[in-house]
């Protein structure tokens, strides 16, 4: 294998991988904006949440208590911080967006969600202080050597956990009632609720799933971020920014953008640097918006004249 | 008539306070409250009166500030002609993002806004040959070195902002502002030309902002890109919604509460974000139209 | 008539003077750290350090109580100004301890200066702290030439080195760092391939490892970043082949930036890592062995302090110095300051040029990680 095609795949792959971390935290954003017309703020949390689950469960819980071997003890705080991530999703869609959802009004869900976000940061301050937690996952510390290729057992593991996470989801919305309820109560409110389906209760399960996706993010990302309660803050841009390329909404959409993403980030560290990943990516998108506003698999929406 | 009777009310009130608030530190926070109250009109007229969701509006406050600082130390001009320069420059980049997102409509525009601020930032971090990036702009003077002249100066032009957006939302021109936020489509039906006039919002709130950040770096005598990332987007919206949205006395209590809350919450120490966050979710949630709202409400309730 | 008013005036002043020594017994110490936000990092453990500090001088030195007041400066330029204003007004501080983060720093000297009151500096990197001619600013903290210019020297003539790829974060600090080891190394013949920032949100090093592992041979990798980064990146490293924890041949530098106890957080990914040290617990002087015990009777014997912790507390050992040597005031404290020499603190020995830098890095040196993951000294300089 030449140098130069050894090189494109191996960053190839680093985008994959990096990408897939972006989708996991994308689909949350994604499902909420798509049936809510929401943008939680507080997502970003979610996810340093979820993050710190997974490493007092696999750390502590796991290891120390039950005794477990590092590699389930870490598998396990992935369904721990899939759970915690639900936990939270219930409380704040409890406290906040419930409430707020008769008034009708866009703006003041999103403040609140920025509160929110204020209020679980510094909670976590708090809670674990700001010195950086080192949270190694089994799974990273293998590395996995195809010829000159490499690549970490725990990329390997997210993108497998990912690709799960995401059929899984994709046949609920597609096959189950209550994912075809969600779908319903997505593409037009009124008429869902007229058809006997309760819309509250639907966007209160969005929520939750949206958040236990966060949390289990959280997990995954652990081994990978630098994890203290900032750690979230740092993916949630490009997240967003992914969910905007993909379609707002859009399941398959923020797949592909968030894999996309990944890769563009990969190559522009690689020839342009590490610096300007982020105006890239930003450049990207207002292109998007100009070419493709309704987002890289389009969505036929009908404006109500 | 009543009007007049509240403007030159609220002028003496600001002519007395630097006489009431005696300290360099408060003093110092009742300039940056006037900048957050010019910052908090500029947002109101995109979003209150227009509603246009814009996420993006540090951009334009960076932009006032860097363009007036590097116009000043790098090429010597006078301050009042770079601030001038600056706000031309600011509001004009307002124009273009309005012109850029014409097709878009609500969170479309909000993301483009997000994307814009974004890239704004990144390009102040890293065009460094002109902005310094991180290191940082240093030793940089207000236009005027007394402080108590500094908040009149800021306080001053915000009270002339103020009177002059009042009147454009009493004018005809409100009108066609409030009926493109209230249903675009209508409006459109009815021969306005909504791109127009939201690329007018859009520059007009532009251009204040751009305003307001042409007397940051003075005020701090320190510039960096990190001041204008983009949580000061979204501290100036809660500004604004806290207040009141849509009104125009609204932003400007929005931004005297959060301007002074972080400071009074300062006793806290560790505790004072937390409230703070704790303090902006639960106004949100229980006040809908905001502090404007809630005292209106008050008041018909104690009748 | 004339009596009358003597004793008067003799009332007066007597009453004057108990006012004056009742006030005169106190020595305000106001503290601008990032106590929010990312940079509470520093915030927290500059608090472990002065509060450790203070109990020892609890019962005050020459008759003189050290009081402490701590404001959130959040690393910002903006908060820092607002908070040292406020100390000043408020506290009216004889000495200010601020701040960790370069600009906060540069922002609050001309105001410190303006106001007559000393800055003591525990934490800032860059030049400008101390080339601006402030004369109540002083520094405790190496600057960014003293602290990559031994590297860019050992990397040079001990190591060999002749290719570098420098990684730093994208800061002031970061960037003068950088800049401090790029221009003695390639002055010297050495050739920089690539300098390589990366903001402070960034968390995977898999695309930088590959990049760098594409340039060739890269012997030194002079890295200038916080801990959690470093970590992350030194195992992307590893696992890219570049570096020797990994099986390359890259040899990793760093600075005083890292904490005893980053190897274990490394792991094998650290073997072969190459830094200077200031504070190092594994030093034998009683003032570092004593402030060690002290630590781990206050905040647990598992942990071990680390060098912010060091800093802040040789603050506090700084201004109790300065106070036995009869200062009670800022400009008694300038003076003193100024007069320093060889004072020993756990970070070493300080002595201020006239800049206001402390110009003694006696006890700086070179150490190396092992297999085993342990430091050993190296006498390099």
């Amino acid at each position: 294998m030449s140098d130069l095609a050894a090189l494109v795949v191996q960053q190839s792959l680093n985008g994959v991988y990096l990408g897939c971390l972006y989708v996991m935290v994308a689909l949350g954003l994604t499902l909420i904006y798509g049936v809510l017309n929401q943008i939680n703020f507080a997502h970003a949390d979610f996810v340093t949440v979820g993050a710190f689950t997974a490493f007092f469960t696999a750390t502590r819980l796991a290891t120390k208590v039950l005794g477990l071997p590092d590699a389930a003890g870490y598998l396990l705080s992935i369904f721990a911080a899939f759970g915690i991530g639900a936990l939270l999703g219930l409380a704040v869609n409890a406290a906040v967006f419930a409430p707020l959802r008769e008034r009708g009004d866009e703006l003041r869900p999103l403040i609140a969600t920025i509160g929110v976000s204020v209020l679980l940061e510094n909670a976590q301050l708090a809670l674990f202080g700001p010195i950086p937690y080192q949270f190694d996952s089994p799974f990273a510390r293998e590395t996995i050597r195809v010829g000159r290729i490499f690549f970490s057992a725990q990329s390997v593991l997210v993108v497998a956990v990912s690709a799960v996470a995401i059929g899984a989801l994709y046949a609920f919305l597609r096959f189950t009632f209550l994912g075809k309820a969600l779908r319903a109560v997505a593409q037009d409110r009124e008429t869902a609720g007229l058809m006997g389906i309760n819309p509250g209760l639907l966007i209160g399960l969005t929520i939750v799933i949206a958040s236990a996706l966060a949390g289990m993010a959280g997990a995954l990302l652990g081994p990978v971020l630098v994890l203290s309660p900032f750690a979230g803050a740092s993916v949630i841009v490009k997240a967003f920014a992914i969910v905007i390329i993909g379609g707002f909404g859009n399941l398959q959409g923020t797949i592909i953008a968030g894999i996309f993403v990944g890769i563009i980030e990969a190559f522009t560290v690689q020839y342009l640097g590490s610096g300007l990943i982020d105006l890239v990516v930003f450049v990207l998108l207002l292109a998007m918006l100009v070419i493709r506003p309704t987002g890289l698999i389009a969505e036929r929406k009908e404006e109500n004249v | 008539m009543r009007r007049a009777a509240y403007l030159f009310g609220a002028a003496a009130i600001v002519a007395l306070l630097p006489w009431l608030i005696t300290t360099p530190y408060w003093r110092g926070i009742l300039i940056l409250c006037a900048m957050n109250v010019l910052l908090a009109l500029s947002l109101n007229l995109v979003m209150g009166y227009t509603g246009q969701l814009n996420l993006g509006q540090s951009a334009f406050f960076a932009i006032g500030a860097y363009a007036s600082t590097i116009l000043v130390k790098t090429y010597g001009w006078n301050f009042w002609l770079a601030s001038l320069a600056a706000i031309g420059g600011a509001g004009f980049l307002g124009l273009a993002l309005a012109a850029f997102a014409v097709r878009l409509r609500g969170h479309y525009l909000a993301i483009a806004s997000l994307g814009f601020a974004v890239i704004t930032y990144q390009v102040l971090v890293n065009w460094e040959r002109v902005t310094e990036g991180v290191r940082g702009i240093y030793g940089i003077l207000p236009p005027v070195r007394n402080a108590v002249a500094l908040f009149y100066l800021i306080a001053a032009i915000a009270l002339i902002v103020y009177f002059v957006l009042d009147n454009l939302v009493r004018s005809p021109i409100g009108d066609t502002l409030r009926a493109i936020r209230e249903d675009e489509v209508s409006a459109a039906s009815l021969g306005v030309n909504g791109a127009i006039w939201k690329a007018f919002a859009f520059g007009v709130g532009a251009a204040i902002a751009g305003l307001a950040g042409c007397f940051y770096p003075g005020f701090v005598g320190t510039l960096v890109p990190d001041a204008f990332n983009i949580v000061e987007s979204f501290t100036m919206m809660a500004m604004v919604i806290v207040g009141g949205m849509g009104t125009m006395i609204g932003p400007v209590i929005g931004a005297i509460v959060l301007t002074f809350l972080p400071e009074l919450l300062r006793g806290f120490g560790e505790l004072r974000l937390m409230i703070y966050g704790a303090a902006l979710t639960l106004v949100v949630l229980f006040m809908p139209g905001g502090i404007v709202q809630a005292w209106s409400t008050l008041r018909a309730r104690s009748r | 008539m004339n009596f009358a008013i003597h004793l008067a005036l003799g009332c007066a002043m007597l009453l004057a003077s108990f006012a004056a020594s009742a006030q005169a017994q106190v020595v305000r110490i106001g503290v601008a750290m990032p106590i929010s936000g990312p940079g509470s990092y520093f915030g927290v453990q500059d608090k472990e350090g002065i509060e450790l500090a203070l109990e020892q001088f609890k019962g005050g030195i020459n008759g003189y109580k050290l009081q402490v007041q701590y404001e959130d400066s959040a690393c910002s330029p903006l908060q820092a100004t607002n908070t040292v204003k406020r100390l000043l007004d408020q506290f009216q501080p004889h000495i200010v301890i601020g701040e960790e983060c370069s600009d906060a720093s540069l922002a609050i000297a001309p105001i410190l200066n303006d106001a007559k009151i000393v800055q003591l500096n525990v934490g800032s990197v860059t030049m400008k702290l101390t080339e601006s001619g402030y004369k109540y600013t002083f520094r405790i903290f190496p600057n960014a030439e003293q602290q990559s210019l031994p590297l860019a020297k050992v990397a040079y003539n001990t190591l060999k080195a002749r290719t570098a790829v420098i990684l730093h974060e994208k800061t002031n600090a970061g960037n003068d760092n950088a800049e401090g080891f790029k221009k003695p190394f390639e002055a010297m013949g050495g050739k920089v391939l690539a300098t390589i920032d990366f903001g402070r949100d960034v968390n995977d090093f898999t695309a930088i490892a590959t990049r760098i592992a594409s340039l060739g041979k890269v012997d030194v990798l002079p890295t200038f970043a916080l801990e959690g980064q470093q970590v992350r990146l030194s195992q992307a490293l590893a696992q890219a082949k570049v570096v020797k924890g990994g099986g390359g041949n890259g040899v990793q530098m760093g600075s005083i930036w890292l904490p005893f106890g980053y190897d274990q957080k490394a792991g094998q990914a650290a073997v072969g890592y190459v830094r200077i040290v200031q504070f190092d617990p594994t030093e034998k002087r009683k003032v570092v062995q004593d402030f060690i015990k002290a630590y781990q009777a206050k905040y647990g014997a598992d942990k071990t302090p680390t060098h912010i912790n060091a800093h802040a507390y040789d603050a506090i050992l700084l201004i109790a110095e300065a106070v036995r040597r009869g200062a009670k005031d800022s400009e008694s404290i300038r003076e003193q300051f100024s007069k320093f020499k060889d004072v020993e603190v756990t970070t070493g020995r300080i002595t201020f040029d006239q800049k206001g830098q402390n110009s003694d890095l006696s006890v700086v040196h070179f150490v190396e990680t092992q297999q085993d993951l342990s430091w050993k000294g190296m006498s390099w300089q």
